[in-house]
């Protein structure tokens, strides 16, 4: 479930910042804004869509990090084959991922790289994800074959 | 599970430590932050701050019986004040001239608050009282080196201004220029909202006069809630001035990022830059200007027949006969460049006599900042608050190396003192002397000042992104012999970023 959810949160960065630069587009256009430096840094809401930086920023660098870490710790425990490994994986893209973000800001092109890890992340969270959940359902059906024998 | 304990443990435990031990006490000196920096200069008595114990700050009471109290730093301001300028703060919505409505702070009710207009050499009174901001204000004298016990920053040079009080501020305006005032408490959300205001101070023997056929027209701009206006209008502001009238065009950025100006129909010059005049500066035609944050620049422009335009990224100053309208230009692709612009001229400043070198190295990396996880901004490869404290002896001449190697642009801005700018990645400024207050340091630059430590005290060096401030980008200089009796936090809640 927890890989799941980042996988999802995957989802929702790439809407959120899709979003945004439509607003900005939108904006820019149609009613005549200007982005420069100190519009950027002005907190305001110049247009409504704006909220879809905040939110990739804040779930990329928080949220989703904290996610994959949690993930990490939960596969210590869950006796999923391999569940430590495809954790770790994850938890690598992610960091890859957030130093993408950061230094993209410096080198544009690794702005593609961001937009490929990201798809990467979400196919190794969406697997991880498959994993857990196959394994939770061969345990069940493991655990319910014991009832019968024992019945 | 043994295993699975382990292996939690190693991610946990350093991440606790991590966070505990940046956590901050609730009442702190800046003067206990950090590790001293000499600079490479002579070691300073009276100066024990070495050491980092809980969130890089050192232990025990470094106050000692003969060190001079900042506080006490006030300056020759007898007499009765030639200038006196009564400011009311008020929270709450307002009106922008333009009729927008906002909500943040006003000073005697409107947002920017009323220019400070003064004579050179004025003794300048400021009464501010705060009616109702809730957690407390200060007004600082960006750009004016005034006495410590003047600059107006809560925690280090005063107590925050609290509901009800009244803090009097008296100084002599001893430089001409542009400058600005603006709230050192919480500073990254007041100043954004609006506690602000306009400095004009005119050399001796220059007032206006009626007939004048000069125009000077202070443009304050600042984003309200994104909207960016200039002197609290929205779009373009017109000023009426009849062809051939040549108009000083004061320019102060008062938001976090930087601005671009330029001129459509007519050609300028730079007459100022941090309200210090250029040497014979020259016509600049096809070029844009970048006005940092916090920084201001004077532009001279002759109004053409038909009317000008200073663009201002969207707005624009208006300046011509009723009627005209001057057309909009895109923006130059070319910058101007203070590093090579106007004529050299002795400055009294010689580097390689410098008494102490330091260096200001900004970079970002991911840690906790007083527990809050976050990438953070470091100094010298280290995070807040385990920053340098530059520390200088009275009258030592000083250069700063300030590097940027972050994503991200920083104006850097040095409290009490005005800053020659020696080189920028090693090429030499050639042309006017160029002194700042207020730097704009891109990605991957390095500037080189040098400053005369002229002006003991206490004194902030942080970034005007006023939130990167809050994030961390705050270092002191320090002067060796001198205490400050404020503390950060504690009964008045004073926090200055």
């Amino acid at each position: 479930m927890l890989a799941w959810l980042i996988a999802a949160e995957v989802m929702v960065q790439a809407a959120a910042i899709v979003y945004a630069i439509a607003g900005l587009g939108i904006w820019i256009d149609q009613d005549g804004g200007v982005l420069d430096k100190a519009t950027m840094e002005s907190e305001g809401t110049p247009f409504p869509e704006i909220v879809g930086f905040m939110i990739h920023g804040l779930n990329g660098q928080m949220i989703i990090p904290v996610l994959a870490l949690i993930l990490m710790i939960v596969s210590f425990f869950a006796k999923v084959p391999g569940g430590v490994k495809w954790a770790g994986f994850v938890l690598l893209a992610v960091v890859v991922q957030v130093l993408l973000g950061m230094f993209l800001h410096e080198v544009s092109a690794l702005g593609m790289l961001h937009g490929i890890n990201a798809l990467i992340l979400f196919g190794l969270a969406a697997m991880a994800g498959v994993r857990a959940h196959r394994f939770s359902k061969t345990e069940r059906a493991n655990a319910a074959s014991t009832e019968r024998e024992l019945v | 599970m043994i295993l699975a304990c382990l292996a939690t443990a190693v991610i946990v435990v350093p991440l606790g430590w991590l966070w505990w031990s940046s956590l901050m006490p609730d009442e702190y000196s800046v003067l206990d932050m950090g590790y001293v920096d000499l600079g490479g200069g002579p070691d300073v008595d009276a100066m024990d701050m070495a050491g980092s114990g809980h969130a890089g700050m050192s232990q025990g009471d470094h106050g000692t019986d003969h060190e001079i109290d900042t506080s006490t730093l006030v300056g020759d301001t007898r007499g009765t004040p030639d200038v006196r300028l009564d400011l009311t703060a008020r929270e709450g919505s307002f009106e922008l001239a333009s009729g927008r409505e906002v909500s943040g702070y006003t000073l005697n009710g409107s947002s920017p608050g009323p220019t400070l207009h003064a004579t050179q050499g004025d003794l300048v009174e400021v009464r501010l009282t705060n009616a109702d901001v809730a957690n407390g204000i200060t007004l600082h004298w960006h750009g004016l080196d005034v006495p410590n016990a003047m600059d107006g920053v809560a925690g280090v040079t005063q107590d925050a201004v609290r509901e009800g009080e009244t803090f009097t501020y008296r100084f002599v305006a001893d430089r001409a220029g542009t400058y600005w005032y603006h709230s050192h408490q919480v500073s990254h959300e007041q100043v954004r909202r609006g506690l602000f205001g306009g400095i004009v101070i005119r050399p001796a023997g220059t007032e206006e006069t009626v007939d004048s056929p000069t125009l000077d027209v202070p443009a304050l701009v600042h984003l309200y809630d994104g909207v960016r206006t200039v002197n609290g209008h929205e779009g373009d502001l017109r000023v009426p001035a009849r062809p051939g009238t040549v108009a000083r065009v004061r320019l102060v950025n008062t938001d976090n990022g930087p601005m671009t100006a330029w001129v459509s129909g007519a050609s300028y010059r730079v007459l100022a830059v941090d309200g210090t005049d250029l040497n014979q500066p020259g016509e600049v035609s096809g070029k844009k200007l970048v006005v940092t944050a916090g920084g201001r620049a004077d532009l001279e422009v002759v109004v053409p027949a038909n009317g000008t335009r200073v663009e201002l990224g969207g707005n624009a100053l208006v300046l011509g006969p009723a009627g005209s309208e001057p057309a909009k230009t895109e923006a130059p692709r070319t910058l101007f460049d203070p590093l090579t612009y106007g004529q050299s001229a002795p400055t009294g400043i010689d580097p390689a006599k410098a008494d102490r070198r330091f260096d200001y190295v900004i970079g970002r990396r991911p840690g906790f900042l007083d527990g809050r996880p976050g990438l953070w901004w470091t100094i010298n490869g280290h995070l807040w608050p385990d920053v340098p404290m530059y520390t200088v002896s009275r009258g030592d001449l000083v250069t700063m190396r300030i590097e940027n190697s972050s994503s991200d642009v920083h104006p850097m801005h040095l409290h009490g003192h005005h800053a020659l700018v020696l080189n920028r990645d090693g090429k030499p400024s050639t042309g006017s002397p160029w002194w700042v207050d207020s730097l704009n340091v891109l990605p991957g630059e390095t500037y080189v000042i040098a400053f005369r430590a002229n002006n003991p005290g206490v004194w902030m060096d942080h970034c005007h992104n006023l939130p990167h401030a809050a994030e961390g980008l705050v270092a002191h200089l320090m002067y060796a012999g001198y205490t400050t009796p404020f503390k950060v936090g504690g009964e008045d809640r004073n926090e200055p970023e």
